[in-house]
């Protein structure tokens, strides 16, 4: 593989708090990212991980370092990187049909074929009969289906998933990471994903890259050398996968007692 | 049609509960003036100033001061609606810098006491006071659209810009969208205001109109007579309140629940 | 320019403004030529002159004392009353119909009724400025009450409260910043109410005074009377936000600085 889809490099990123003191969310974080991979980020809260993700998306500046996109330096908001929050950020006003169809009639598609593909990305997240509901109308697990089929609609090379499960119960949880995964599957998109929970970092992802305590650098990438595809029952059997979720939850550990002895 | 309840965040639900109270008002009204405990001159009963109201409803004088004040309320109104909504959009935006004292500035000045100035410079005609309208109920929507286009979600606008929007195109398909509750807030507080504004300056200087209606019947004591505009534009205020709910409930299906 | 103003400060870039207001003034009025139009240093002139009357000045007290009595009077009554309907169900119900159907109604336009029951004296303007002052704050105060988390209210109740004191103690409290915007609209609207009912009355005040001048074509008067009128309002608005934020910094500022309004 030549080119990396995502390159970052020394990114550092300082809040200025109210009290115009600076604070330094971020500090040097080099990252490179293949085509088609999946990558989780894992760290303590505050650590500055949506922050990082912010930033690819080009939501964010930089204070310092470089984040290219297949070789082109990110400068702002762009299709070729969709974003998912964990709070979903569906338009309120639009119903479920105009959400997913929002990216592709900005983009100029005309509303026939706008609305003929977005009903086919419906059907494919279990969603076709709600296309007429309006978000408050759905649960926490469609909301974020939609949200999910309205990224997808403009077929973005990169997702980039900030906790995007992360307000979901616990079997809503497993039924969706199954579902992206399966996606991802059929079209390897690459991922950015950012998490709290160490399973599903290890269940989805080809590398984990484990950041420190507040101000956020990177304290290990763990390499998940697991076959796909992955089915959950097999994997809960599987020697490697208890070992990874091992080494990740003691590396966790770990940055907390660092945090708490400094 | 729903009840315009302005006191109610939910949907009044047992009616006869809620009007009781007002009918028991109205009947002591009522009864106290029938058994003559106060002077007819002094406060007629309420059924007497019905009648009269009733009876002045198809009168083609009486119409015609109604239609001079809904002139002037609903195109003071509409001006204040185009320019609040606009500024406010702008001042939120890029020319928040600059608007945004100016606005700090002139939005608790009284307005009323602009009238004078206004009728020097438009005249005593329509003109004055459409111009003080105007001037009362810009600010609230200004505020409102202002502070709705502030405090959009910034993960909302995230996902347009990502999804391909551009800058311009998000400010009509999210900012107006999401600041919309705060701006029907806002059309809601300048739709009151926009009629006790236009009555007050009938009263004040005027020739035709409720207000004048009210201080002509002031002048010859007809105390029967100077209920009648008041509850006309009581009914008025009501009434557009209602369009304006119902307005509202169309323009905000899929918002969640708001004041 | 915009970065500029921003790195002023709010006050510096609030006097910036005003004076820009003023140089459009003057500006426009130059070329307009009308006469009911002065330019603004013709209305300045007259302010210090006008404040500089006895007679004037005592007249503006005296309206400044009436708004302070009637504003005084309706924070006594308006503030348990919607406090009290936020949290009674029954209560809201009944007085909701009369307050809604009150609520259009211009309170200065009663004027000439309670005149006729009262008297051209301070009783009369002096109602009119509380019933003007009441609906905002009972309207906010609702608002602020019906919204008081459950939870607080059970919590007190478990620790044995009484209703009263569960007002006063925990919805007030929690309310607050809603009262406290209420009062300000209040403010707002006791000085329209104030300046309306002289306007109408035409017996004494600040609102007469302004009619007077317009009557005898004084226009520099007229202006200059506007100008101080404005400064009371501004000035008012200005002290009373001071003491909001000093009494509720500890509400985020869900409601920023610019907000009169709200109910009339
Ligand atoms: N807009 C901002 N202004 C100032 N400080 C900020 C801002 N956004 C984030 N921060 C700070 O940057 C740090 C990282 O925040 P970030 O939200 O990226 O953490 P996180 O790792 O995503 O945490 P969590 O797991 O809780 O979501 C925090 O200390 C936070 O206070
Ligand atoms: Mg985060």
């Amino acid at each position: 593989m030549s080119e990396p889809m995502i390159a970052i490099q020394g990114l550092t990123k300082r809040f200025s708090t109210a009290d115009g003191r600076r604070h330094l969310a971020i500090d040097d974080v080099n990252v490179e990212v293949a085509e088609g991979e999946f990558v989780s980020i894992l760290g303590p809260s505050g650590c500055g991980k949506s922050t990082l993700l912010y930033m690819v998306g080009g939501f964010v500046a930089p204070s310092s370092g470089a984040i290219t996109v297949q070789g082109r330096p990110v400068t702002g908001p762009g299709p070729d990187r969709g974003p998912v929050f964990q709070e979903f950020a569906l338009f309120p006003w639009k119903t479920v049909l105009e959400n997913v169809m929002y990216g592709l009639r900005q983009q100029g598609v005309s509303k026939a074929e706008a609305e003929a593909r977005a009903r086919a990305l419906l059907d494919m997240v279990h969603l076709k009969d709600f296309a007429d509901f309006y978000p408050k109308e759905l649960s926490g697990g469609m909301r974020q289906r939609v949200a999910i089929a309205r990224t997808l609609a403009y077929q973005p090379q990169i997702l980039l998933m900030d906790e995007p499960f992360g307000a979901l119960d616990a079997h809503t949880r497993t039924v969706l990471q199954n579902e992206l995964l399966g996606i991802w599957e059929r079209d390897r998109k690459t991922v950015l994903f950012v998490t709290h929970g160490v399973d599903e970092a290890v269940f989805l992802s080809d590398r984990v890259v484990v950041m420190t305590r507040a101000p956020g650098r990177i304290k290990k990438v763990v390499e998940i050398d697991l076959p796909r595809p992955r089915v959950r029952a097999e994997l809960l059997v599987n020697r490697r996968y208890q070992e990874y979720i091992v080494e990740l939850e003691q590396l966790i550990e770990d940055v907390h007692l660092e945090a708490a002895g400094a | 049609m729903s009840a315009s309840n302005i006191f109610a965040g939910e949907r009044l639900r047992g009616t006869a509960a809620s009007v009781l109270p007002l009918a028991v008002i109205l009947l002591a009204w009522e009864a106290v003036c029938r058994a003559g405990l106060v002077a007819p001159t002094l406060l007629p009963a309420p059924s007497v100033v019905l009648l009269r109201w009733i009876a002045l409803l198809p009168d083609p004088d009486f119409l015609h001061h109604v239609a001079q004040t809904m002139i002037r309320l609903l195109s003071g109104f509409a001006i204040a609606l185009a320019a609040g909504v606009s500024i406010g959009l702008l001042a939120s935006r890029g020319g928040g810098g600059l608007l945004e004292p100016v606005i700090r500035v002139l939005a608790p000045i009284p307005k009323i006491a602009l009238y004078p100035a206004f009728v020097l410079i438009f005249g005593f005609d329509h003109a004055s006071k459409i111009a003080l309208v105007v001037a009362d109920a810009v600010f609230p929507i200004l505020l409102a659209t202002f502070h709705g286009a502030r405090s959009v979600e910034p993960k909302l606008l995230w996902s347009a810009w990502a999804a391909g929007a551009s800058r311009r195109a998000t400010i009509f398909t999210v900012v107006l969208p999401s600041a919309l509750p705060s701006i029907l807030t806002g059309c809601k507080i300048a739709l009151l205001i926009s009629c006790v504004t236009v009555f007050l300056a009938e009263m004040i200087s005027s020739t035709d109109g409720l207000g004048h209606l009210l201080i002509r019947s002031a002048r010859s004591f007809r105390i029967v007579d100077m209920f009648v505009p008041l509850v006309t534009i009581s009914t008025i205020g009501l009434l557009l309140n209602a369009a304006l709910v119902a307005v509202r409930n169309r323009l905000l299906v899929g918002h969640g629940n708001h004041r | 320019m915009k970065s500029a103003l921003r790195k002023l400060g709010p006050a510096a870039s609030t006097v910036l403004s005003l004076g820009a207001l003023l140089v459009l003034w003057e500006i426009l009025a130059r070329l307009a030529q009308i006469d009911g139009f002065p330019p603004a240093t013709e209305a300045l002139v007259q302010v210090p002159l006008i404040l500089g009357e006895r007679e004037s000045l005592a007249s503006i007290g005296a309206s400044l004392w009436r708004m302070f009595l009637g504003g005084a009077l309706a924070l006594c009554f308006a503030v348990p009353v919607g406090l009290a309907m936020g949290r009674n169900k029954r209560i809201a119900q009944a007085l909701n119909p009369v307050l809604t159907a009150a609520y259009p109604i211009p309170k200065a336009a009663l004027m000439p009724i309670i005149m006729l029951w009262f008297g051209v004296g301070d009783l009369s303007k002096v109602l009119v400025i509380f019933l003007g002052v009441s609906l905002p704050l009972i309207y906010h105060s609702f608002h602020g009450a019906h919204a008081v988390d459950e939870k607080l209210l059970w919590s007190a109740m478990a620790m044995g409260m009484k209703p009263v004191a569960r007002l006063f103690k925990v919805v007030l409290p929690s309310a607050l910043p809603d009262v406290l915007l209420g009062c300000r609209v209040g403010l707002a609207m006791a000085l329209i109410v104030m300046i309306s009912s002289e306007m109408i009355a035409r017996q004494s005040g600040a609102g007469d005074l302004l009619f007077n001048a317009l009557d005898m074509a004084l226009y520099g008067d007229v202006y200059a009377m506007i100008v101080i009128l404005a400064a009371i309002g501004f000035v008012l608005d200005w002290v009373f936000e001071r003491v909001r934020r000093r009494l509720v910094h500890w509400a985020e500022s869900r409601q920023d600085a610019m907000v009169p309004g709200g109910g009339v």
